[in-house]
């Protein structure tokens, strides 16, 4: 695929192009809901139901975008087109420390202890996955399933042990939601600022991102710093996904549908790809969050999003599999 | 990328976690109750939405809990979830008043009151927490007089059971649900239940008393424990005729307990006996019935002989009058009269009625 020209008042435009259609889309998920609110006659009742609405698309924008961004810059610097926080248990890690936390501590500690069990677990399958200085890109997923069955077991060995009451909410918490329950607006501001700033973070570190997709001796022969570069990349990625998965829980694929989706129109430059991941990550999971609720609306349940995400995501993964994953192997 | 540039960014990453971590205030207080104001309840605990029905508020409920099914008119309103997962753009749909709800969790109250509910949290673990709940209510509904009657006749429907078993032995009773598919454990009524004081109340004495509120035990503790009499309440899917039948059946493998050897093991289908409402009466003489059958049963009846060599008994539901216009579902006759008695395979449990205490 050739690599387009980029202009600065491109990139800006495109910028401004993304966040016109997330304003749009969120529009949209503040109109629809559960009630048909616009039939009502008392604005004091619409007006809270759009408080929910309004809290709902942000929580949703900013975890769908810190997973985009985190499954991005992951697939970048692993070299490997599966790899997302789900799949390679980083969520697991995540969701752990956040159940631990959630037993002593209060809700504001969450989002530490899930960046917390996130960085552990990217180091220790960084660690397996590598044999001499290279990454096996099956080794790297496997190693994946392997951390991610540990955490489950413990995590069920964790809600075996506690009070009866809270098992059915690790449970339902485990299955990934976006809930207006016991709004956490200050949660929602961290993940959505640390989305913010690794966005920025991952644009300023684009060009690497394309050289080390290349070849890593080749980036380091252009002067790209690459063990450093992940390092700060495993890092900000850990925050993320450890801070989205303490206001969400563990969301699965989004980080794995959107770098892929975006890949297959834009290309693989990753000047234009860090920015439209962070907007339609947001977009995706707003619309996915919308579908639930409308569900809600239809049947009186509401679906965890994250049984959504997952049941579109697995196809899709399998998809990958069999195309790109084979493309990737035959030309290495 | 610079040395400069990855410690800036470092720096944001940090400064957003701490900004973001400021915000984090204690949740308003609900307004005060207007008067003028016409009131609308939203229950989300079915004990509370018998004691407001009992207390002839019903007409004021406007909501309830996917759990409240009981009386008939209160499963006809709209349900909107329960403490723990609401449906809160239909809650506001229904523009409630006043909430109560029973929860040891703070974020229940804090996301109605963020709504401008005025929200109740109540308590009823206790006997003594359930009458205090009810003077609550009605200090909150303005209706203090209601709820003060229903306290008494709560109190005197408790005495008088009291007073018929008084002077008896008291055998010790376990107090069990059934155990979960797959799990080998059970979970009993602890000390200081409200469960427990019924069985105080019956005449009986709870055999599990090591642990506080519904602990979760082995079929060895059981064996252990060795409690004259079993009393397992299967209600919701358990309540099923094939569930009831392995229930009996897995209870029967433990002969060395006293209460399986002597056939005094009863599986009932009373959802009511574990919600702390009104119909605690109605529950404890249902409890005392089963710990004193000769108290409740004249000797040398027919029908007793047969139930005592099958070795499980049926058992009469015992009704103290508490909802005015539904003699069908609470029968009064007498001051303890025996309605027609029930098997114990009788469809009894309402699905999805509630197990145990109240989260």
């Amino acid at each position: 695929m050739k690599l387009r020209l980029l202009t600065a008042r491109g990139y800006v435009t495109a910028i401004l192009l993304w966040l016109a259609a997330w304003i749009i889309v969120s529009g949209l998920a503040m109109l629809l809901g559960a009630e048909n609110v616009w039939a009502w006659t008392s604005w004091a009742k619409v007006r809270d139901v759009l408080g929910l609405r309004f809290y709902s698309v942000l929580t949703a924008s900013a975890v769908g975008a810190a997973l985009a961004l985190a499954g991005l810059a992951l697939q970048a610097l692993l070299r490997n087109p599966l790899a997302d926080p789900f799949v390679l248990g980083v969520s697991g890690g995540a969701s752990l420390g956040v159940i631990l936390s959630s037993l002593w501590l209060t809700a504001i500690a969450a989002p530490a202890f899930g960046f917390l069990g996130a960085l552990v677990t990217i180091g220790v399958v960084y660690v397996v996955a590598q044999r001499r200085g290279r990454l096996e890109p099956y080794t790297l997923l496997l190693s994946g399933i392997i951390v991610n069955a540990f955490y489950a077991a413990v995590i069920m060995l964790t809600t075996a042990l506690v009070e009866p009451e809270r098992r059915g909410d690790i449970a339902y918490w485990m299955m990934g939601s976006i809930t207006t329950f016991d709004p956490q607006w200050a949660v929602v501001a961290i993940v959505g600022g640390l989305a913010a700033a690794a966005a920025v973070f991952f644009a300023l570190a684009a060009k690497g991102f394309n050289l080390v997709a290349v070849g890593e001796d080749t980036a380091g022969a252009l002067g790209v710093r690459v063990e450093r570069l992940r390092l700060a990349t495993f890092v900000a990625a850990s925050l993320v996904t450890g801070a989205s998965v303490a206001l969400a829980g563990p969301i699965g694929f989004v980080g794995l549908i959107c770098p892929h989706l975006l890949r297959m129109v834009l290309g693989p430059d990753h000047r234009r790809l860090v920015p439209a991941a962070f907007f339609f990550g947001a977009i995706l999971l707003v619309v996915a969050d919308l579908a639930t609720r409308l569900m809600e609306g239809i049947g009186g349940q509401t679906p965890p999003v994250g049984v959504l995400t997952a049941m579109a995501g697995g196809p899709f993964f399998i998809y990958l599999l069999r195309t790109r994953w084979r493309r990737a192997a035959e030309t290495r | 990328m610079g040395r400069g540039a990855f410690f800036a960014m470092l720096g944001i990453f940090l400064a957003a976690g701490l900004a973001a971590g400021c915000g984090d205030g204690a949740p308003p207080a609900g307004p005060a109750p207007e008067a003028g104001k016409p009131l609308r309840i939203l229950s989300l605990t079915p004990n509370i939405t018998e004691i407001l029905f009992a207390m002839g508020l019903g007409d004021k409920v406007v909501g309830r809990s996917t759990y409240c099914n009981y009386p008939p008119e209160a499963a006809a309103l709209p349900a909107v979830g329960d403490t723990l997962k609401m449906n809160l753009e239909k809650i506001i749909a229904l523009h409630p008043t006043l909430a109560f709800v029973v929860t040891k969790r703070p974020d229940t109250a804090r996301t109605l009151e963020g709504l401008g509910i005025r929200t109740v949290t109540l308590r009823s673990d206790k006997m003594e927490e359930l009458l205090a709940s009810i003077e609550t209510i009605g200090r909150e509904t303005g209706t203090p007089e209601a709820a003060r009657a229903l306290v008494d006749r709560l109190r005197s429907g408790l005495d008088a059971i009291r007073r018929r078993v008084a002077g008896r032995p008291r055998p010790t009773v376990l107090f069990a649900f059934p155990m979960t598919v797959g799990l080998p454990q059970m979970m009993v009524a602890g000390r200081g239940t409200f469960v427990d004081e019924l069985l105080s109340v019956a005449g009986g004495v709870n055999a599990f008393l090591d642990a506080a509120d519904w602990p979760t035990v082995t079929p060895q503790r059981v064996i252990a424990l060795a409690p004259e009499i079993v009393i397992v309440n299967a209600t919701g899917e358990d309540a099923a005729p094939d569930r009831i039948e392995a229930i009996r059946r897995a209870w029967a493998n433990w002969a060395s307990v006293p209460a399986v050897s002597s056939g005094r093991v009863t599986i009932l289908t009373d959802p009511y006996l574990t919600i702390p409402g009104p119909r605690v009466g109605l529950a404890a003489a249902r409890l005392a019935e089963i710990i004193h059958p000769e108290v409740f049963r004249p000797a040398g009846s027919e029908q007793r002989g047969d139930e005592k060599k099958a070795g499980w008994y049926a058992h009469a539901a015992v009704g103290v009058g508490i909802f005015p216009g539904h003699p069908g579902t609470c029968p009064a006759k007498g001051a303890l009269g025996l309605p027609p008695a029930t098997s114990v395979v009788a469809p009894g449990g309402g699905r999805g009625a509630r197990k145990g205490p109240q989260p």
